[in-house]
């Protein structure tokens, strides 16, 4: 992608922002999240802009110290503007540097609510759909198709929100907003993962009651009764169960005990099978 | 091959696998990836991948948004796999070794978070007060391999070691009922994952999706890639092809069949995604 033409910095000292990028989550902590990978990748672009000026540089690097976290594939979105505005910072004498780390800020939220519901939730979604598919008959492709199908798209929009983050910078944000384009992108985005959720519930979730109810020749299973009224019932219906006892706030490894207990309750009775 | 070589190579899995923080956050923890590995090291590829494939599922709901640690998947799932085939066992097995583990591992890693890398995020302010960028960059790369990386890779090949023969003389005396019961738990534990998947992305305005995919799913037979193609059809006609609008040119919120907002102005406020209307 074509970057606007800077006095300070080369494509070059972008591509290096683009790879170290890659670290963002690495020494993730409680404390300030993903601020060591932030400032990591900032790092080349501030050695070239404030070459030889120490103070600034020392300003600069705690800075981007202070507290971040964003979807981890969009994260070169807010580096690009954030390279952008320090560019301005040097060159314009008149330029606030507060409003730099103000846009970090701004951004987390909204970019951060666009980029879990797409990433984990629809992208993933779809690559976990066609990857266990596949694995669950035990072909190789199963988790390559996986890996490939996630990171195609995460790594062009890691390349492509640095340059987009660089070329339009902080006015972009405002625009947006204004608009309501994150929030229609982040609507859509659910649109397609819930639907995918909706049939990985239907297909993935495995509840049989193979107990017969009645005698003789009137007996038939739950299972079969309950597939005539909608087929997949039984378990959709555990899926809203769990996700009510969520909702209520029980503990996670409570429900996974739960889960296992009821599985071997009912392979003791009979009930499920 | 001699225990020791696979603890050895049990545990560079688990560094790689955590690696992935490293690598662009390129899901290699996972367990589809991870089992898979750890299958083939143990020489039953086969089963590595169905393995992978169900912990998958389980762990599904299992990823972290903002500051929530899920429980640590990546010694679970290759500590799981790698004893169920040592064994000669089921999938359920791998499961059900897979999951206390993950949860016990979660444990030290919080104590790692909580003791070890503090010492790399300081150390780096001291660095960033003197000017030296090498310093805070080192920072990064040492804090997540020290912290995280590098004792995931211990607790992994460690347990291997210790655990083999006691995990052998447990399945033992497992009665056969049990076994059974979790063969059928592993059916039910994706639920778990969907419904945390749910609860992030759910609302009033989008849940018809869901019932959507799934009636596509039971009566027409569509398999999940094709739900996806529909459903990535249906999004962008719904968002007014938004998506290929996000260079900048102005598109007026009301413009297009969007969903109506509650409030425009309550959403503008917080940055355009109405957290208080995610709830359902």
């Amino acid at each position: 992608m074509k970057m606007k033409s800077s006095k300070l910095l080369t494509r070059k000292d972008l591509m290096k922002t683009f790879w170290r990028s890659f670290t963002m989550e690495w020494a993730w902590n409680y404390e300030r999240q993903m601020n060591l990978g932030y400032s990591y990748a900032m790092i080349p672009a501030l050695r070239k802009i404030y070459k030889g000026q120490k103070g600034k540089m020392v300003s600069a690097l705690k800075r981007h110290l202070e507290f971040f976290n964003v979807t981890p594939w969009l994260s070169t979105f807010p580096l690009g503007i954030s390279i952008a505005m320090e560019e301005q910072n040097e060159l314009n004498p008149d330029f606030d540097p507060e409003s730099i780390n103000n846009i970090k800020v701004a951004l987390m939220g909204p970019l951060s609510g666009l980029g879990d519901s797409f990433f984990w939730g629809t992208l993933r979604v779809i690559a976990t759909g066609i990857g266990t598919s596949l694995a669950l008959q035990g072909n190789i492709l199963g988790p390559i198709l996986f890996l490939l199908i996630f990171n195609i798209p995460a790594i062009l929009a890691r390349y492509y929100g640095l340059y987009l983050g660089y070329n339009i910078g902080a006015s972009f944000i405002e625009k947006v907003q204004k608009t309501g384009l994150m929030d229609r992108l982040s609507y859509g985005a659910s649109v397609l993962g819930l639907g995918v959720v909706g049939a990985m519930v239907a297909t993935m979730v495995t509840l049989n009651m193979p107990l017969k109810l009645g005698t003789g020749k009137g007996a038939a299973s739950v299972q079969s009764i309950a597939d005539g009224i909608v087929p997949g019932i039984l378990p959709l219906l555990f899926t809203l169960f769990v996700f009510w006892l969520d909702k209520k706030g029980v503990k996670a490894q409570w429900i996974l005990l739960l889960i296992a207990a009821i599985g071997i309750f009912g392979a003791w009775t009979g009930i499920l099978g | 091959m001699s225990p020791i070589i696979t603890a050895i190579l049990l545990a560079l899995t688990a560094m790689l696998a955590n690696g992935e923080y490293f690598l662009g956050s390129s899901m290699l923890s996972r367990p589809l990836v991870t089992c898979t590995i750890a299958g083939i090291i143990m020489g039953n590829v086969h089963a590595g991948i169905v393995m992978g494939a169900t912990l998958e599922l389980a762990f599904i709901g299992s990823f972290s948004i903002g500051a929530s640690i899920p429980p640590e998947i990546i010694s679970g799932s290759i500590l799981g796999t790698a004893f169920a085939i040592g064994a000669g066992k089921s999938t359920a097995v791998a499961l059900t070794l897979g999951i206390p583990i993950a949860s016990l591992v979660l444990i030290i890693k919080n104590l790692c978070f909580i003791f070890i890398l503090p010492f790399f995020v300081h150390k780096a302010d001291q660095y960033a007060a003197e000017g030296d960028d090498k310093g805070v960059g080192r920072m990064n790369l040492l804090g997540g391999f020290f912290s995280v990386n590098l004792p995931i890779g211990l607790i992994v090949g460690i347990s291997y070691v210790l655990g083999s023969p006691m995990i052998k003389a447990f399945l033992g005396i497992i009665p056969k009922f049990v076994i059974n019961g979790l063969g059928i738990a592993t059916g039910l534990l994706p639920a778990y994952g969907f419904a945390l998947l749910l609860k992030l992305m759910i609302n009033k305005r989008n849940v018809v999706f869901f019932v959507l995919g799934f009636a596509l799913a039971v009566y027409l037979k569509v398999p999940v890639t094709g739900v996806a193609i529909f459903g990535g059809c249906l999004a962008l006609i719904l968002t007014g092809y938004a998506a290929f609008k996000a260079h900048g040119e102005p598109t007026a919120a009301t413009a297009g069949p969007a969903p109506e907002r509650n409030s425009t102005n309550s959403s503008d406020k917080n940055g355009g995604i109405d957290y208080e209307d995610e709830e359902f």
